[in-house]
C-alpha cells in the first residue's frame, strides 16, 4: 500500500513517515499544496493524508479540486482544526475522515487500516479476513485456520495488497507502483521471491500465477 | 407599539394639546372680552339717547314741571321691563314705573358705570348717569338697562365655543397622532429590524432610511461588523494557535510511541498521560475562547441549512448502521452563533453516535421564551447516580465516565454561554437522553 503524506511540519511528517513505513506502507512526502495537488492526482495513492494549514494551496482546496476532478482517492485529513464545523467543512469538501491533531499513532494506524479495508469494499470489519486468511496489522502476522504465522515486513505489506485485491488479476508493475515509495528502486524479481516466500507459507495454491498478466491471490478457501 | 414610539408619540400630543387649550382659552377669552366692550359702548350710546327722551318728556306744568307720561316709552310703565329711569330736578323726583319698590343706585359720575349693578330680581343692571340743566334747574338722570339677556347669550356662545373648540382639538390630535405615526415610520422599521436582529433573522439593518436615521443605523451596522470581523479574527488567532500548539504534541505523541520506549514502559506511561492532559486543557481552553456567546446579535443557526450537513458527517464519521435523525419546526432559527450551536450540536450527537446502538434521536422544539434541543440514544446510558456528577459544574467527568467525557466539557461551557442550563434523563430509545434548554436572548 503507498500512501502519500501531505504535512508541512517537518518533525511531524519525519515522525509519520517513519511510522508509517515501519508497519508496512511505502510513504511519500510532500509539504507544499501545489506539489501535492499535482502529485496526488498523478501517482497512484492507495490513499492521502492530508494537513490542511499548507504553504502554497490550503489543503480543502487541493481537495475540492482533486474531487472535481474525479480523484476519487481515499483521503484522511489531518488537522489541528477540531471544530464542528471544520470537520463537516472538510468531509463536505470530499474527505474521507478527519483525524485532528493531536493524535494516538495507534489511532492513525486504524483510520488508515478501516479506510483502505472500506475503499476496497470491506466495510465495518474490525480486521482484514480473507479467503480464510485474518491479517492482523498490528502485529504483522497472519492468521491461518487459528495459528499464527510470523511475516517479514515486505512479506506483510505483500500479503496486505493481495488480500485487499483479493480475487483480481494484479500485474507486477502494479505492485511495484503500490508497494514501493517514489524513490526506492524497482525490481520485479524481489517481487517474485517474496512471493514465493509467502507460497511457502501459506499453500502453493493461496497465490496463482497468471503467465504475461501478474498474480491472483485466491486465499486458501479455493482448493 | 414600542415603548420608544409611544413616548415620541405621547410626549409630542402632550405638548400640542397644552399649547392648543392655552391659545384657544386666550383668543375666545379676548374676542368674547372685546365683544363685551363694544355691546357696552353701543348700550351706552342708546341709553344717552334714552336720558334725552326723558329730558324733552319734561315739561312745565300748571304750576309746577311734569314729566308727560305720553311721551316715555311704554317699557317704563311694565313692572321689572330691564327699563328703569330715576330723574332728580333739584329735590323733585320721578321714577319709571317698572322699577316698582327698586331704588337705582345713583353713580357718582356722569356716564356709563364701570360694574354692572345688581338690579331686581336678580337682573344685572347697566347703569348710565347724564346731567342737564333746564328751566334754570339741575337734572339728574339715571337710565338702567338689564344685561342678563347678553350675559347669557355669552355663556351661551361659551359653552359653544368650548365644544366647537373641543371638537377642533380631538380632530387635532387624531391627524397628529396619524402624521406623527407616519413621521417615525421609519424609527418604527428600525425597532422592529433590531427586534429581528436579536432573533437571529437578520445580519444587518436596512441602510435605506431617512437622513436623520442614516448616522444610527451605519453606526449600528459598522459596530456590527466590526465585531463580527474581531470574532473572525480571533477565531483564525485561535486557530493558529491551536496548530502551534497541537502539532507539536502530535509529534511529541509519536515520539512517545517510538521502539526506543517499548523497554520503559512506565515512563511511556506517563508521558502518555501528561500529554494527554495538555491535550485536553488546550482543547477545551481554546474551545472557550472560540464561542461567540451574545457577542454577534445578528448571528443565527438555520437548522434546515445546518443539520443535513451535520448528521451526514456523523453518519460518515460513525458508519453506516447508525440511524441519526432530526426533528426541528420548519424554518427554525436558533438565535446564537452558527458555530456555537454546531459545535455544541456536535459533541452532543458525537457522544450519543459513539454509545448507540442504532438509533439517535435529535429534537428541537421553540417554546415561548426557551429552545429545548434533546438528544436521545439507544445506547447503555448513564447510570441515575452519575448523572449528577456529570452535570455539576467543574466535574472531573472525563475521568468518571470515560467517552462521555471531553465533548460535555465543551457542551456544558456552550450551554452556560447562552445562560441556558442541561440535564440527564433516561431516554425512550432506552439509553440516555440529553435535555438542553436555552433561553432567548431579551430584546
Amino acid at each position: 500500500m503507498r500512501l502519500l503524506i501531505v504535512e508541512d511540519n517537518v518533525a511531524l511528517a519525519d515522525e509519520l513517515v517513519a511510522d508509517l513505513q515501519r508497519t508496512g506502507y511505502a510513504v511519500d512526502w510532500l509539504a507544499d499544496g501545489r506539489d501535492a495537488l499535482y502529485q496526488g492526482a498523478s501517482e497512484p495513492y492507495d490513499l492521502i493524508l492530508l494537513d490542511l494549514g499548507l504553504p502554497g494551496k490550503s489543503g480543502l482546496d487541493i481537495l475540492r479540486e482533486w474531487r472535481a476532478t474525479g480523484m476519487n482517492r481515499p483521503v484522511l485529513i489531518l488537522t489541528a482544526r477540531d471544530h464542528w464545523a471544520e470537520r463537516i467543512d472538510g468531509l463536505k469538501a470530499g474527505a474521507d475522515d478527519y483525524l485532528t491533531k493531536p493524535f494516538h499513532p495507534e489511532e492513525l494506524q486504524l483510520r488508515i487500516q478501516a479506510l483502505l479495508r472500506r475503499a476496497h469494499g470491506q466495510v465495518n470489519q474490525p480486521q482484514l479476513d480473507v479467503a480464510g486468511l485474518q491479517l492482523d496489522e498490528a502485529h504483522q502476522v497472519v492468521i491461518k485456520n487459528g495459528t499464527a504465522i510470523e511475516l517479514t515486513a515486505a512479506e506483510f505489506s505483500l500479503l496486505r495488497y493481495f488480500m485487499l485485491h483479493s480475487g483480481k488479476i494484479i500485474s507486477k508493475s502494479q505492485l511495484n507502483d503500490h508497494l514501493y515509495d517514489g524513490e526506492s528502486e524497482r525490481d520485479s524479481n524481489v517481487i517474485e521471491v517474496h512471493v514465493n516466500h509467502l507460497r511457502s507459507k501459506l499453500g502453493k495454491t493461496a497465490i496463482e500465477t497468471k503467465r504475461g498478466q501478474g498474480y491472483r491471490f485466491l486465499g486458501i478457501d479455493n482448493p | 407599539m414600542s415603548r420608544l414610539f409611544n413616548s415620541i408619540q405621547q410626549r409630542l400630543s402632550i405638548s400640542l394639546i397644552a399649547v392648543l387649550i392655552l391659545v384657544g382659552l386666550v383668543f375666545a377669552q379676548m374676542s368674547l372680552w372685546l365683544f363685551d366692550q363694544g355691546l357696552r359702548r353701543y348700550l351706552e350710546n342708546h341709553l344717552h339717547n334714552e336720558t334725552e327722551l326723558l329730558v324733552a318728556a319734561l315739561a312745565r306744568g300748571a304750576n309746577n314741571i311734569e314729566l308727560d307720561q305720553r311721551r316715555i316709552s311704554a317699557a317704563y310703565n311694565r313692572p321689572f321691563s330691564g327699563h328703569y329711569f330715576a330723574i332728580d330736578l333739584d329735590g323733585q323726583q320721578w321714577r319709571s314705573r317698572s322699577s316698582w319698590d327698586f331704588a337705582l343706585p345713583e353713580p357718582a359720575v356722569a356716564g356709563l358705570m364701570d360694574e354692572l349693578a345688581d338690579g331686581p330680581q336678580e337682573q344685572q343692571l347697566l347703569i348710565v348717569r347724564a346731567d342737564y340743566r333746564r328751566f334754570g334747574k339741575n337734572i339728574l338722570i339715571v337710565v338702567a338697562q338689564d344685561y342678563t339677556p347678553m350675559l347669557e347669550s355669552f355663556r351661551r356662545v361659551q359653552w359653544m365655543a368650548g365644544g366647537l373648540g373641543l371638537g377642533a382639538l380631538i380632530l387635532l390630535v387624531l391627524l397628529q397622532r396619524y402624521l406623527v405615526a407616519r413621521a417615525l415610520q421609519p424609527l418604527e422599521q428600525v425597532r422592529e429590524q433590531i427586534a429581528q436582529l436579536q432573533q437571529g433573522q437578520r445580519s444587518t439593518l436596512d441602510a435605506k432610511v431617512p437622513q436623520e436615521l442614516q448616522p444610527l443605523v451605519q453606526q449600528i451596522n459598522h459596530l456590527l461588523q466590526h465585531t463580527e470581523d474581531t470574532l473572525t479574527r480571533s477565531r483564525n488567532a485561535l486557530g493558529n494557535l491551536g496548530h502551534a500548539l497541537k502539532t507539536p504534541l502530535a509529534i511529541l505523541f509519536s515520539l512517545a510511541n517510538r521502539q526506543e520506549l517499548n523497554h520503559h514502559l512506565e515512563l511511556r506511561e506517563s508521558l502518555r498521560n501528561q500529554l494527554e492532559h495538555m491535550q485536553q486543557r488546550i482543547s477545551r481552553e481554546l474551545g472557550r475562547a472560540r464561542l461567540a456567546g451574545e457577542a454577534l446579535p445578528g448571528a443565527y443557526f438555520d437548522c434546515a441549512a445546518e443539520l443535513p450537513d451535520l448528521v451526514s458527517t456523523l453518519a460518515q464519521i460513525h458508519g453506516c448502521n447508525l440511524s441519526i435523525k432530526w426533528s426541528a419546526p420548519d424554518n427554525l432559527r436558533l438565535p446564537w452563533d452558527r458555530e456555537d450551536i454546531l459545535e455544541l450540536l456536535g459533541n452532543l450527537l458525537d457522544n450519543a453516535s459513539k454509545w448507540a446502538l442504532h438509533n439517535v434521536q435529535l429534537t428541537i422544539t421553540q417554546s415561548d421564551n426557551d429552545f429545548i434541543l434533546t438528544i436521545d440514544d439507544d445506547g447503555p446510558g448513564i447510570a441515575a447516580e452519575l448523572r449528577e456528577q456529570v452535570v455539576a459544574r467543574g466535574a472531573r467527568i472525563d475521568e468518571h465516565i470515560q467517552g462521555h467525557g471531553l465533548g460535555l466539557g465543551i457542551v456544558r461551557d456552550i450551554v452556560e454561554h447562552c445562560k441556558g442550563d442541561f440535564s440527564l434523563h433516561d431516554s425512550p430509545l432506552g439509553g440516555l437522553q440529553v435535555v438542553i434548554r436555552l433561553p432567548a436572548p431579551k430584546s
